[in-house]
């Protein structure tokens, strides 16, 4: 049971009064005690010495009746239990007993004045008797003595009623005074308290309310303290209510606030039967651009970027930033896809209008994902799932595009989980394969090493491209355990090949960027030792988009690769940013030509000139040149003749499996064994997929 | 007042043979006012003179109703003043002991005595307490006996002691001891403050005494022959009709309405007619105790 402040205070003032008249009470009984001893003693004394003064002359008289006269005056006196005059030896000569209903006098007048001398000595314990004994003499000769006995019942009585009288007093004035207290606690302290209370409890509901202050005492202060207090608590909620919906950098509300608003959209459409879309914008490489100009460039463009987007809406549409270069656009009251469709144009154009970045002008675009309601959606999660993938197909299309959401999107969204599922057992079941592309030395036309495929044969979809599933491994992370299989399984075969006293030359294995984020060059090394892998026997590649992730990291990663001696090969060449800085900040051995510029030669003007400036480029900087993609005579003729050093290609040999490339390798070197690099040697066309 | 009745006579009166009438009964007069007006009731003072005063004033007040002239209660501060106002014959009437009056015989003579307890005459008795062993009176040789009163007590003392002599304890053979009273040399010899007591043989069934103590403890020794009890006396010159009046209103008193609340004013129960001879056999006593001649001043 909770008890109030009121009633524990009350309670208290009780107690406190309570032991106060508990203290008093204890105080008057223990002075009212010896008060009463005094008085009766001194009481006993004064008839005492009366009547041992008065006696002698009765006693030598042989007054027994004026001894009785005495005994009995005495005994009349009140309390006085009894009066006995005894000889020297005790004897009682004159006595009289008071109290007829008296417990003592009972006992006294029980045994008679034989018994009465003995009656008296077992007196001694009774506490409700003063016992007195007065000599009486006559000329220092002593006659007999006087014995009185004062009983303490009356006085005893009289101090109950006394204490009775001052209890009932002393409990009316409890009484008053604790009910004077809690009129006076409940008017001057419970009253304001509640008052706090009840405006803490519109505080606990979101309202402020100030509290009426008129006391100048403690809770005044409490009551001016609070509202100060209230009153802070306001300013800060709205600042934590304006941190936690809206969006510091941009203004834009947050996810939270986008979220609750397209909850509050969703209630408002079911009660009006309305349709509305939701937009799912993400800035296309906007990544590129924190990563080339930095952060700050980076929140100016987001900045720029929902400024943008809001000025594309109308009043009741609203717009938020989700995180990252991700925003939101709610478009209510949407009765036909046309209309969504134009606000989408006009924000795919807003957004990609260039801008000044530090200087630079920078176009970016986006990708919008497109959802309506309820068609795609009637929970906030379905609508976001949708608008995402929607979002995500746009992007994975084309970019700067945006798309609608269809069922379509979520099956594919369903294959791709369900790739990445089987992803997680394809090693573990043999799935994984790897396959070996020989590169040539196009001079000579000898293969020196090969370019490590990897082949997943799916045992429903049959075989699955590279190009499908390493996204896919990549985007959640699997290609770190898949990379890694796939370089033990080419260092297993290499030390394999060498085993059996062929020289498979160097090999060109493809490293994603993920695996470069976890101490790649150390399980590079680790495998090296294990398999006995020379350093110039192996060769990674990675594709320029791997250098704009991290530079630091992946520059350290790479520097301790090339500390191992393991060649490094930037891939797909003139497909991407190209920058040369890239070429002398990391210092590359190899750069593998595009096989789309490949495909142009020799009679593709521009495929012509690239492949010429990449040669050239290469040449000056002291890098191996490798043509990706060969497929005919003329392609090669024009790559010898510039002098491309190295070419892969089915013109020279299609990828096969191990197996059939370890039996490649000895027919190639000439039987047992064979060396490579021998000038002249033919390729073997196999057809290995 | 006499002065100014004779100034009156004068103014009416002239004449010397008036006058001479008037000197003759100036001269008488005042002779025959004291005898008519004022009768003396002197009481011995057995109890204090407040509690005399209080017993008697009634007696005092229906005698002089009945006789038609004034009786004045004297009261005595002590024996000493009492017995002088005897002497001195101060007192017309006096109510006091048997011993008192054998003392005062000459000048006094017996009209009445008082009955206490229903009792016109009560004994001398002695005392023992029960446990005491004492069964004879001779056993009382070398004892403390304690007597009420003093030695002038008929009952408490002079009885006692003429047991004693007949059981042939002369004085020496005991010690005396003498309480205030009566009930108190019971209370003595209760309280084992002597061997025996002295008093009247009723002393046992008086209130004051059962009250007391626990009478059942004590028993009477011996006791003489029922002795008359306190007597009332007048002046042997008063006249004869006069003491036969006053004879015949305190005698009268048991008898009337108004004589009844007197009665218990004195504590009396009743009072009878006696004379000198109802008490010779007090005297022989007296005088077997004191001797003939030596009745104690």
């Amino acid at each position: 049971m909770r008890m109030g402040l009121s009633a524990k205070f009350t309670i208290t003032v009780l107690v406190i009064l309570a032991a106060t008249m508990a203290a008093n009470t204890f105080y008057f009984v223990r002075t009212s005690t010896r008060i009463q001893e005094q008085e009766l003693t001194e009481r006993g004394r004064v008839l005492g010495r009366l009547i041992s003064l008065i006696s002698p002359q009765a006693i030598l008289a042989f007054d027994y009746l004026l001894l009785n006269d005495y005994t009995r005056e005495v005994s009349s006196q009140p309390d006085v239990m009894y009066g006995v005059i005894v000889a020297p030896d005790g004897t009682p000569i004159s006595s009289y007993i008071n109290g007829a209903n008296n417990q003592i006098g009972g006992r006294l007048r029980a045994g008679g004045a034989a018994a009465l001398a003995t009656t008296l000595e077992t007196l001694g314990d009774e506490a409700q008797l003063v016992k007195l004994e007065f000599p009486i003499l006559h000329n220092d000769v002593l006659l007999g003595r006087f014995l009185v006995g004062i009983s303490r019942e009356g006085l005893q009585e009289e101090f109950r009623q006394q204490l009775s009288k001052q209890m009932l007093l002393f409990g009316a004035v409890v009484l008053f005074l604790a009910a004077a207290i809690y009129v006076v606690f409940r008017f001057n302290v419970l009253r304001p308290i509640k008052k706090l209370i009840a405006a803490s409890r519109e505080v606990g509901r979101g309202n402020y309310p100030v509290v009426d202050v008129k006391a100048v005492d403690e809770l005044g202060l409490l009551a001016r303290a609070f509202n100060t207090m209230a009153e802070k608590v306001k300013n800060e909620q709205a600042k934590l209510h304006r941190q936690a919906n809206f969006d510091a950098l941009t203004g834009l509300p947050n996810r939270m606030m986008a979220f609750e608003r397209l909850n509050l959209e969703i209630s408002r459409a079911k009660r009006s039967g309305q349709r509305f879309a939701v937009m799912f914008i993400d800035l296309d490489n906007f990544k590129d651009v924190n990563d080339t100009l930095g952060h700050a460039a980076g929140d100016e463009l987001l900045v720029a970027a929902g400024a943008r987007i809001q000025g594309c809406l109308r009043e009741a549409d609203s717009a938020a930033r989700l995180g990252g270069d991700e925003f939101l656009v709610v478009i209510p009251d949407m009765v036909e896809d046309a209309n969504v469709e134009r606000i989408a144009e006009r924000l795919l154009q807003a957004v990609s209008e260039p801008q000044l970045l530090c200087g630079r002008k920078v176009a970016v675009k986006c990708s919008i994902g497109i959802a309506i309601y309820p068609e795609n959606g009637n929970t906030v999660e379905t609508l976001m799932a949708n608008v995402d993938n929607a979002m995500y197909q746009a992007k994975a299309s084309q970019s700067g595009s945006a798309l609608f959401f269809t069922n379509e999107m979520n099956v594919r969204l369903r294959e791709r989980m369900q790739m990445e599922q089987d992803l997680n057992v394809a090693a573990e079941l043999g799935q994984f394969a790897l396959h070996f592309q020989p590169i040539f030395n196009i001079g000579t036309r000898t293969p020196r090493g090969a370019e490590v495929l990897l082949r997943w044969r799916h045992p429903e979809r049959g075989l699955i491209s590279p190009a499908d599933f390493i996204p896919v491994a990549e985007s959640s992370g699997q290609i770190i355990t898949i990379g890694d299989w796939v370089l033990e399984q080419a260092c297993r075969c290499w030390s394999a090949w060498r085993k059996d006293g062929i020289d498979p030359g160097f090999m060109a294995i493809n490293i994603s960027g993920v695996q470069l984020r976890k101490r790649f060059s150390t399980r590079v090394s680790q495998l090296m030792t294990t398999y006995g892998i020379p350093p110039h026997a192996l060769e990674l590649e990675i594709t320029e988009r791997v250098l704009l992730d991290d530079h630091d990291h992946v520059a350290e990663e790479l520097r301790q690769l090339r500390a191992l001696g393991v060649k490094l090969s930037l891939d797909d060449f003139g497909t991407g940013y190209s920058a040369l800085g890239y070429l002398k900040r990391f210092r590359f051995d190899v750069l593998k030509i595009d096989k789309s510029f490949v495909s142009g030669l020799p009679f593709n003007a521009d495929d012509v000139s690239v492949v010429k400036a990449i040669v050239a480029m290469a040449r000056g900087l002291d890098l191996k040149v490798v043509a990706e993609g060969i497929e005919n005579q003329e392609q090669l003729h024009f790559l010898r003749r510039h002098k491309c050093d190295l070419g892969q290609g089915y013109l020279l040999a299609k990828p096969m499996d191990e197996e059939t490339y370890g039996r490649y390798l000895v027919k190639a070197q000439g039987g047992e064994t064979m060396r490579f690099g021998v000038t002249g040697l033919k390729a073997p066309f196999l057809n290995v997929v | 007042m006499t002065t100014q009745l004779q100034h009156w006579l004068a103014r009416r009166v002239s004449g010397a043979p008036v006058l001479l009438f008037l000197l003759v009964s100036a001269a008488i007069t005042p002779i025959g006012h004291a005898a008519e007006n004022a009768l003396a009731l002197g009481v011995f003072p057995r109890y204090n003179a407040t509690e005399t005063t209080t017993m008697y004033t009634p007696l005092a007040d229906h005698l002089s109703e009945k006789l038609g002239r004034k009786v004045a209660l004297v009261t005595s501060k002590d024996f000493d003043t009492f017995w002088s106002g005897v002497q001195e014959q101060r007192y017309d009437i006096v109510h006091y002991n048997q011993y008192h009056f054998i003392r005062s015989a000459k000048t006094y003579r017996i009209v009445a005595h008082a009955e206490e307890f229903g009792k016109g005459a009560v004994p001398g008795a002695i005392y023992v307490r029960k446990d005491s062993g004492i069964t004879d009176v001779s056993q009382l040789k070398g004892q403390t006996i304690v007597f009420g009163g003093g030695k002038d007590a008929m009952l408490s003392y002079i009885a006692p002691r003429f047991l004693m002599m007949r059981a042939g304890l002369k004085d020496g053979d005991f010690k005396a001891e003498f309480a205030v009273n009566p009930p108190n040399a019971l209370l003595a010899l209760y309280h084992k403050r002597a061997a025996a007591a002295g008093g009247g043989d009723i002393l046992m069934d008086l209130p004051v005494v059962k009250n007391a103590i626990n009478t059942q403890e004590l028993r009477i020794l011996a006791k003489t022959e029922p002795l008359l009890f306190l007597p009332f006396a007048v002046k042997r010159s008063m006249p004869a009709k006069l003491r036969e009046q006053i004879q015949s209103i305190l005698t009268g008193l048991e008898e009337s309405e108004t004589g009844k609340p007197v009665l218990q004013a004195a504590r009396t129960t009743g009072i009878d007619k006696a004379d000198d001879q109802d008490y010779i056999p007090h005297r022989k006593m007296i005088e077997a105790v004191f001797g003939a001649t030596g009745i104690p001043q």
